[in-house]
């Protein structure tokens, strides 16, 4: 197969046009003060002391929690829900799947709106109560809303590479471990999970990654009071004007992110390698 | 294949899953029946919102743009994303390694800073901003994700079969198409659904790129967010409508098709090749049309390029002046100032911008303006006096009076008493009405009120009051819990959600005019009085045609219109005094204070305030 090795340098020129030199631009802004930073090259490190800050720290605490639960709830959700979609019939499948994604197709503001006319106090769900004579729920503004709004939002992006992992699996694997005397829980945990996990993983740095960096859904059903690092980038930029600042929070996310992508990644040889 | 586990709990699961993710659809295709603006109370069947989506010209195009640029960016990046990911497998692990953690970088990146990045570098390779930039930068983002779930799907392949096919006599393409892409092909099933959802979807970065009118929904749709209204609704359910004809066509008539025809069962290759060719076909007729669009809107001979904030200008207005003085408008929005000045940092071109007082100032400081030719206005006398002249440009050398108003507090008077009412700021402190209040989430402005409900100047940068400032904003947060809201709050107050909110007198106008049970007070501490006008940059070459644009907007007929739509205060004497007796009597937000001492304009801030305040505006948030 190595006929095929030159395939990818279409995508290695693309790379270093459209995400090397982007990225080195970034870095640069990150690392200088004042003016364009090509042309004065003022260099310093107080952007990235200025993080630490406990306000700031504590932003970065508050989106990776919310990154995590997100996530976790979207797995544990999705999981069961891709496992099912794989034992249809193959022309189901895709249709099904096809169902799962088409929410996503409507706009995410929109959507956002339509979650908070359902949740908030003198919202549709409230309004139901009311008629069946039951007392309102606060709904709104709480941890609750900005998790629903995202879980609904992701999933569907830990479903689909879940699935396509589980999709082309041999079912007499687990037929044969079935056979062999293992238990269905074991079954699940040697085979049918380890077979699927490049999709988990996928999966899991996708609703990840997108996770902690939102801040429409939660600015609008949690309120302002939710400064994610998303939002604190995106005023940096925009507000202030101050994109060293800006360029140094988002060098620190991604070196974070980086870095929990690496330990995944290294988990996942793990697992195809091991044993 | 076994297919057991299909049991009664399946069923269950997958229902309750699908109900979670539709019923904000199902919210959604109900309300774009409804027959007023509310998104949240149901008032009666009507299709007028599917009347005004088809006169609205800027959606129609916005969808074209939107499918096109997702069609595109998928097939483009979709098979850029297969041929790298099947070649990576090939190269030597460590330029895999790099290429691979480099391929994560869009997608770890948040979208404002891939935004940012991506509107620099066209700036700096001279692109021009359109429809061909958005579309590179989607096929940026989407590449990524393709290669994503496409690659793990190549790591499991079985290298052997590729040769086997080779040796048997296959070339190195036919191995790739009959044996290799076969096997990946739920792996670019997930990245084709991914690219084009990833792409329909975005609109960050889409706005940074994009430039010369070529919008998608989504920029559209963010730039209505102060009036959002059900025509978006009504989009959107039709959106599904189509998505759903074309399922059912692809997907299930060949089946019944084959059903009823099962001879013709061994035909179904060429069927697929047939299919293919058909795909190829639209692909090619996509292109074109999208090509014809990138010329088509930069073509005609006179044209104006105007940049103004969302849902700010009666668009009815505009063909009108496209028609009476026979050239091109090509319009576009932008929801702050802060953005647009953005824009204009990254060299984009504009002939006419709308911003307000501040940025105004700052624009003239910055050299982004030229004066204008007043002789050239016609209608200059129709300005109210009130609304010239003001310290952000004392002689009105560039600018003139689009709309003006000031901030103040919009209160529930079945729940807020008329003395308490009366305390103006003070009411946001008082302990009666805590977790029951919005405040504007935005820095100068919180600073604002906190700075005039303790008497000292909004533009003060002097550190004692500004931190007297910040613990009043942190005393208020603890003991009143207000939400901070952006123009979500609109929506809300029509909806009656909370009882206080913190808003601009020109949304006060509208939420009133929707919300009867609603008063609105200009506090006595004083208040932000503002004013947007309309400048022309120093780019612009037909200035004339700039001048006839700024003159039609105050001409009477226009104005009225103009103000009607957008529910804020008109700079037009005659006109602002028909609408107080008219459309907006008895609507006290429609006539800003004039005249008041403590009232106070906006001055453009230095960079050190400006991060100041943004770094306590969000320990206030955050804390």
């Amino acid at each position: 197969m190595k006929e095929y090795r030159k395939l990818s340098i279409p995508y290695l020129v693309w790379t270093v046009i459209f995400i090397v030199i982007p990225l080195i631009l970034i870095v640069l802004y990150a690392f200088t003060v004042g003016g364009n930073p090509v042309r004065t090259l003022n260099f310093t490190l107080s952007n990235f002391a200025k993080v630490n800050e406990p306000t700031y720290i504590r932003v970065f605490i508050k989106s990776l929690e919310l990154g995590v639960l997100t996530t976790a709830i979207c797995l544990f959700a999705g999981y069961p829900l891709a496992y099912i979609i794989s034992r249809f019939p193959d022309e189901q499948q895709d249709i099904l799947i096809l169902v799962v994604t088409i929410p996503t197709w409507i706009n995410m503001l929109l959507r956002t709106y339509a979650w908070m006319n359902l949740l908030s106090d003198n919202g549709i769900i409230n309004g139901l109560l009311a008629k069946l004579g039951l007392g309102s729920l606060h709904m709104m503004y709480t941890d609750f809303a900005v998790i629903i709004g995202m879980v609904c939002n992701f999933m569907p992006f830990m479903i689909i590479p879940i699935h396509t992992s589980l999709q082309k699996m041999d079912p007499s694997l687990i037929e044969a471990a079935m056979d062999l005397g293992a238990s269905p829980l074991q079954t699940f945990r040697k085979i049918i999970l380890r077979l699927s996990m490049p999709g988990v993983i996928n999966g899991i740095v996708m609703v990840f990654l997108m996770g902690i960096s939102s801040f429409v859904i939660p600015k609008l059903l949690g309120g302002g009071q939710y400064v994610l690092i998303g939002n604190l980038i995106e005023s940096q930029f925009i507000t202030v004007g101050d994109w060293n600042f800006g360029s140094a929070i988002s060098t620190i996310l991604a070196v974070i992110i980086l870095i929990a992508m690496r330990l995944m990644k290294k988990m996942d040889l793990k697992e195809a390698d091991g044993e | 294949m076994q297919k057991k586990s299909k049991g009664i709990f399946s069923k269950i699961y997958i229902a309750l899953c699908f109900a979670f993710f539709y019923l904000p659809i199902v919210v959604t295709i109900v309300f774009s029946f409804n027959s007023s603006k509310s998104l949240s109370n149901f008032t009666g069947f009507s299709l007028r919102w599917y009347a005004s989506l088809l006169q609205n010209g800027e959606v129609v195009k916005a969808v074209y743009v939107s499918v096109t640029i997702a069609v595109l960016a998928t097939i483009i990046s979709t098979v850029l994303g297969t041929i790298t990911a099947i070649g990576l497998s090939k190269t030597r692990k460590i330029l895999r390694d790099a290429m691979l953690s480099l391929n994560d970088i869009p997608i770890l990146n948040p979208d404002i800073v891939t935004a940012i990045s991506l509107m620099l570098l066209f700036s700096s390779l001279g692109m021009e901003k359109g429809y061909m930039t958005m579309l590179l930068a989607h096929i940026g983002f989407c590449t990524p994700f393709v290669i994503t779930s496409v690659y793990p799907k190549v790591r499991g392949l079985d290298p052997s079969l590729a040769d086997a096919a080779m040796d048997l006599g296959a070339t190195p393409f036919q191995a790739l198409t009959k044996v290799i892409l076969p096997i990946l092909r739920p792996g670019i099933f997930a990245g084709i659904l991914l690219s084009f959802t990833m792409s329909f979807d975005d609109f960050v970065i889409s706005y940074f790129v994009s430039g010369n009118g070529v919008k998608n929904i989504s920029i559209v749709v963010y730039n209505m967010t102060k009036r959002i209204n059900s025509t978006i609704n009504a989009l959107s359910t039709l959106v599904i409508l189509v998505i759903i004809l074309v399922l059912v066509a692809f997907r299930i008539l060949p089946r019944v098709h084959r059903k009823r025809h099962p001879e013709e069962a061994g035909k179904d290759k060429s069927r697929k090749n047939r299919n293919l060719g058909i795909g190829m076909a639209a692909l090619a007729g996509l292109l074109v049309l999208g090509t014809w669009a990138a010329v088509h809107t930069s073509g005609a001979s006179r044209e104006l390029r105007v940049y103004n904030a969302g849902e700010y200008m009666d668009l009815d207005l505009l063909k009108e002046f496209e028609q009476k003085y026979n050239c091109t408008v090509i319009y576009e929005t932008f929801e702050s100032n802060e953005t647009m000045y953005t824009k204009l940092l990254a060299g984009d071109q504009y002939d006419i911008l709308v911003p307000s007082d501040y940025m105004i100032e700052r624009l003239i400081k910055e050299d982004y303006l030229q004066p204008l030719d007043w002789d050239l206005i016609s209608n200059k006398d129709a300005i109210n006096p009130d609304v010239l002249g003001k310290d952000y440009d004392p002689d009105n050398t560039y600018s003139v009076p689009y709309f003006w108003g000031n901030v103040g507090i919009l209160y529930d008077k079945r729940v807020v008493s008329q003395e308490d009412a009366a305390q103006g700021w003070d009411l946001l402190m008082n302990p009666k009405y805590a977790g029951r209040l919005y405040m504007y989430d935005s820095e100068r402005d919180s600073m604002m009120v906190a700075l005039k409900a303790l008497g000292y100047s909004m533009n003060t940068s002097d550190p004692q009051q500004l931190q007297e400032a910040y613990d009043w904003l942190i005393k208020q947060r603890d003991t009143m819990k207000p939400i901070y809201a952006g123009d979500d709050v609109i929506d809300n107050m029509i909806s009656g959600n909370k009882a206080i909110a913190v808003v601009y007198s020109g949304d006060a106008t509208y939420i009133m005019s929707e919300n009867p049970n609603l008063g609105y007070i200009m506090p006595d501490q004083g208040t932000n009085l503002w004013y947007d006008a309309m400048v022309m940059t120093k780019s612009c070459r037909n200035t004339e045609l700039a001048e006839e644009f700024m003159d039609f907007f105050l001409e009477k007929d226009n104005a009225l219109r103009n103000t009607q739509f957008v529910g804020y205060s008109s700079p037009v004497e005659s006109v602002y005094e028909q609408m107080q007796n008219e459309d907006y009597e008895g609507i006290s937000a429609y006539v800003p204070r004039v005249g008041y001492e403590k009232d106070e304009i906006f001055h453009y801030q230095d960079a050190e305030t400006k991060k100041l305040f943004a770094q306590l505006w969000t320990k206030v948030k955050a804390q």
